[in-house]
């Protein structure tokens, strides 16, 4: 039993931390229709940027966040103006394989600055577990989970909140519509890609605190945000962050109580169940 | 239409007689290895190119043939050539039962779903024992012969029996853009509501585009099995195969007959000579080259890019 | 416009000429070498053409050292000829070994290959080896398939997976006898790929020759974004002693992850790979002490075979990097592949195999904790190699076992977490 509640306390932890990663894909594709298959690199960016905080600067990792989300923001609004704006209105395939260009760019970048070496920052601040009624939480894995249900519920509340916010939902409405009343769709694509991938640069600073780096750690995670995002519904946050958490519990517990070996193919599983069954997700637009 | 057959031939041409020019194992190997990725980016660009139904999937056919082949060989003895159809049937199951459920998928959906099915395959494949899991399948070396599917002093009969398939992808794409098949694929890509409206079965005929592209994809890895002796599942279910398929049809121009072919001719040498040549810094450089190649083609000729463009972008 | 086109033409041809000259009782034994110059294992395929360059440099030249060919300037038996490094890269991809090594014979002329890390790669490239029928030296694969295929030209220095995984049970039965405590029953954990799958295959089958039980087994997928359940799964086994096997980064995941769900084994035994990389006790620091594990070499040996040391020294001294068990077996495989040429005394291939088949080489003849290297005549592994245990203390390894090399006594049990 005591087995079992400590798998499900980690499934939610790491769950968490998925949903994070993938609320900014969902918001991308929310506003403006387009998956960001290069999501994934930009977490990978983010842990660099931290361990190199770190290793060159001596910062921590927790103190670096602020700075790395930041720089993350910035990174997200200058690929929109570099790359995404000339194909807002391209179709599909062209999205499709820019941003895939941009996957493949990013990871031979990061081969050719930092070789394939596996990094990891040695003695965080964070580190160490509590240990509550039986059960161990890690300390950084805690943190991680906690600052992304804030930083979940941050995006929440931006969006329905406030006036930029509810802009932004407007323009994934209905594009002409916000156009009409006066809002600049422009910046507002901008803003949604900084937002996002700031969102990613707060998961990749909590991440950097117990796990490591190497230029394709970018794969694994955009793969699961993927399919949270497709299980959550594309668009909708609150359903990232519901979907976030289940597969987080799904892979930990088809670990666990079937074997570590297929987890991934049981999270895989999942998805093609459920996008066949429910093609719009959880809580997407049908 | 003369012009180009003329330049047909004369491409031809130049490809069959190139071994006699080049006796050393290396560019015969590059040439081989070239004309393997033009035949599987062939049959990508008939789903993905033709069918607008873009797939980052198709290394499951490439790993299913590879070994179909490698396993009827090992435990049963059979012929790899028999192994090969094997292989193709096999091939054709897994279309068919992966794309009737997926071709309901709207377009992103549907790529993820490939990329997830290419990822499960992968992970089964590194874990089911009766296959070599994980440590792979040593082909066994065995006399060199036709019926063997084998050659040891030469490449020679490697490079023909490539260029045959080469040739026969070729066929196939020519005969797909011509016929009936071909026709219904651009209807439902340029505009899906009308093409339904008219009575096309959508699925069925998305259904025909993936099991050639299957069968075409799955003689590769048959091919690959017989060729390298040594297959295990990164190198023949990994993701980057389906990736480089695609990229190499966008580069050479979707839906176009020639598109996957010049696209292999530019980006397999590129590839294969930055390793050569560009030493221990090699290995980011030549993936930052060509994925700058593939956001420029993607970006300033996104009309362009497959002729015709489906309304509304989706 | 045309004359610089015939100059060019004419230098092209001098240099082709120069290039692909080739040599029969030349000056020179071209011997070529595939190893991962670049893409994912290239920090270790660059250490590995590290060590071969070393040993080539002091067959060339002078040195006073008790290894074959190392007091002589060349070889001697072929006049003196120098050894000439041609390198491949194989980029951890099979099919590029396999044309690497078709490249490096067939247009580089080279006498030998010595290669080439990753075991699915040496399957391929000595398989183009044994298609010419030239001699292919193999000093670091260790998947124990290679030397299972009746290869003809195919020879191996290292010590392969299985041997390794008897090194676990001899060195559980020593503990328990010099200690006096109980080593049973062993869970094993290990990643998914061909190493970890190579090794859970021997554990289990040395588990039942050497009469331990095996408590259970968590196969993992490499490279998982968490380990909790899997180490769950793990201590649910209540072994004393856990044998696994994992790449770097999912070394340094799990024992972080046994620090937070307090897991404390009485041994945690890895199997060389993530656990003896130096980012391991880098990223770990303290919580790195006492983990065990199975290793080909360890600079400590030095204290008992100075020659070791004196070579350690000179490779540092050349590349600013330690020496490890990967440029040492590398070394080695060079060492002995030069040792069997000069007893050839020619650079015919048949004949340099015959002389592989011959070599007898003793241990205090070279730098690695073996007995010596002779090839089985069958399936060319040498029989005389084996591993060594090395144990983390002060955040440095320290050889445990065997006993007569050992520079410091094993600490056992594993502290528990909180008592350090």
């Amino acid at each position: 039993m005591e087995g079992f509640v400590q798998t499900v306390v980690s499934g939610l932890l790491i769950g968490f931390l998925y949903a994070l990663i993938a609320v900014g894909l969902t918001m991308i594709f929310g506003v403006m229709d387009i998956v960001n298959f290069a999501h994934g690199e930009y977490l990978m960016l983010a842990m660099y940027l931290a361990y190199w905080s770190f290793a060159l600067l001596g910062i921590d990792p927790l103190y670096s966040l602020p700075a790395v989300t930041l720089a993350l923001f910035v990174l997200g609004t200058a690929t929109y103006y570099l790359f995404i704006r000339r194909i807002i209105n391209a179709p599909m395939l062209s999205q499709i394989f820019v941003t895939f260009g941009l996957l493949i760019f990013l990871r031979g970048l990061a081969q050719f600055l930092w070789k394939a070496d596996y990094r990891a920052v040695p003695h965080c601040l964070l580190s160490g577990s509590l240990r509550v009624s039986g059960v161990y939480i890690g300390v950084p894995e805690l943190v991680a989970a906690a600052g992304a249900v804030v930083c979940n519920g941050l995006i929440f509340l931006f969006l329905k909140r406030t006036r930029t916010g509810m802009a932004l939902e407007a323009v994934a409405e209905d594009k002409e519509a916000a156009r009409l009343m006066g809002i600049n769709s422009d910046r507002m694509f901008a803003l949604a890609w900084g937002i996002g991938i700031a969102s990613v640069g707060v998961a990749g600073a909590l991440l950097a605190n117990f796990y490591y780096v190497f230029p394709e750690v970018g794969g694994n995670f955009g793969l699961i945000a993927f399919v949270v995002v497709a299980l959550g519904g594309f668009g909708s946050v609150v359903g990232a962050f519901i979907a976030g958490v289940v597969v987080g519990l799904v892979e930990v517990m088809s670990g666990y109580l079937l074997a570590p070996s297929i987890k991934f193919v049981v999270v895989l599983g999942l998805y093609l169940v459920i996008v066949l069954a429910r093609p719009q997700g959880l809580l997407g637009k049908a | 239409m003369k012009k180009g057959l003329c330049l047909f031939f004369i491409f031809a041409a130049l490809l069959i007689v190139f071994p006699f020019f080049f006796h050393k194992p290396f560019p015969r190997h590059l040439l081989i290895m070239i004309m393997m990725y033009a035949v599987m980016s062939i049959g990508w660009n008939i789903i993905g190119g033709y069918g607008g139904q873009v797939t980052f999937g198709n290394a499951a056919f490439f790993g299913v043939g590879a070994y179909a082949s490698a396993v009827l060989l090992t435990k049963a003895g059979l012929s790899p050539w028999a192994g090969m159809a094997a292989g193709c049937v096999s091939s054709v199951l897994l279309a068919v039962i992966v794309g009737y459920p997926c071709f309901r998928l709207k377009g992103h959906y549907f790529a993820i779903a490939t990329i997830a099915v290419g990822e499960i395959m992968m992970g089964l494949f590194m874990v089911w024992d009766f296959v070599g899991a994980a440590v792979g399948i040593y082909l066994p070396i065995l006399p060199q012969s036709f019926r063997n599917f084998e050659f040891h002093a030469t490449k020679l009969p490697y490079y023909y029996i490539m260029l045959a398939m080469f040739f026969f992808a070729l066929g196939v794409a020519f005969i797909v853009e011509r016929s009936r098949l071909g026709y219904y694929l651009r209807a439902i890509k340029d505009d899906p509501d009308g093409a339904r409206s008219v009575g096309i079965n959508i699925r069925r005929y998305k259904l025909y585009a993936f099991c050639l592209s299957a069968v075409l994809t799955s003689m590769c890895g048959t091919f690959y099995a017989q060729y390298v002796l040594y297959i295990d599942p990164p190198s023949t279910f990994g993701l980057m195969i389906s990736i480089d398929l695609c990229i190499i049809s966008l580069i050479g121009g979707l839906g176009k007959l020639f598109g996957p072919v010049i696209g292999s001719f530019v980006f397999i040498p590129l590839v294969e000579l930055t390793r050569v040549y560009l030493g221990s810094e090699g290995q980011g450089i030549d993936l930052m080259l060509y994925s700058l190649l593939m956001i420029a083609v993607a970006i300033l000729r996104p009309q362009g890019l497959s002729g015709l463009f489906a309304r509304g972008g989706r | 416009m045309r004359k610089a086109v015939a100059c060019f033409c004419f230098f092209s041809l001098v240099f082709y000429l120069g290039v692909f000259h080739a040599d029969a009782a030349g000056k020179e034994i071209r011997i070529g070498v595939i190893y991962p110059l670049t893409g994912p294992a290239a920090s270790t395929g660059q250490v590995l053409l590290e060590g071969v360059k070393l040993a080539a440099d002091i067959i060339n030249n002078k040195y006073n050292l008790n290894m074959p060919l190392a007091k002589t300037e060349g070889l001697p038996n072929l006049g003196g000829a120098k050894i000439v490094i041609v390198s491949g890269d194989h980029q951890a991809k099979p099919d590029v070994g396999m044309a690497e090594a078709e490249r490096l014979i067939t247009q580089e002329k080279v006498v030998a290959l010595i290669g080439a890390y990753h075991s699915g790669v040496t399957a391929t490239a000595s398989q183009a080896a044994e298609r010419y029928g030239i001699p292919f030296v193999n000093g670091d694969s260790t998947s124990p398939t290679l030397t299972e295929r009746g290869f003809q030209w195919f020879f191996r220095t290292t010590p392969n997976d299985q041997l390794f995984a008897e090194n676990f049970f001899q060195f559980l039965n020593d503990v328990k006898k010099r200690k006096r405590v109980e080593t049973d029953p062993v869970a094993l954990f290990n990643e998914n790929t061909l190493f970890g799958a190579d090794t859970t295959k021997y554990v289990e089958k040395f588990a039942k020759q050497y009469g331990y039980q095996v408590a259970g087994l968590v196969s993992y997928p490499a490279k998982s974004t968490q380990l909790t359940s899997e180490i769950q799964r793990l201590k649910g086994f209540n072994a004393r002693v856990v044998l696994q096997t994992s790449y770097v980064a999912d070394a340094i995941l799990s024992v972080k992850t046994f620090r937070e769900l307090n897991f404390a084994p009485d041994a945690v035994l890895g199997n060389d790979a993530g656990h003896i990389d130096p980012e391991f006790v880098k990223s770990l620091g303290r919580d790195a002490n006492y983990i065990l594990s199975r290793e080909v070499w360890a600079l400590d040996l030095g204290a008992k075979k100075p020659m070791l040391k004196t070579v350690a020294e000179m490779f540092e001294k050349r590349t600013g990097k330690p020496m490890d068990g990967s440029s040492s077996r590398a070394f080695t495989a060079m060492i002995v592949l030069a040792d069997a040429i000069n007893r050839a005394g020619s650079t015919d291939p048949a004949k340099i195999r015959n002389a592989l088949l011959e070599t007898n080489l003793k241990a205090d003849q070279l730098i690695m904790p073996w007995d010596g290297v002779r090839f089985d005549p069958k399936t060319h592994q040498n029989v005389l190699g084996k591993g060594i245990i090395v144990q983390v203390q002060g955040e440095k390894y320290y050889t445990v076992w065997p006993f007569d090399l050992a520079t410091k006594d094993v600490v056992w049990p594993f502290p528990k977490w909180d008592k350090r």
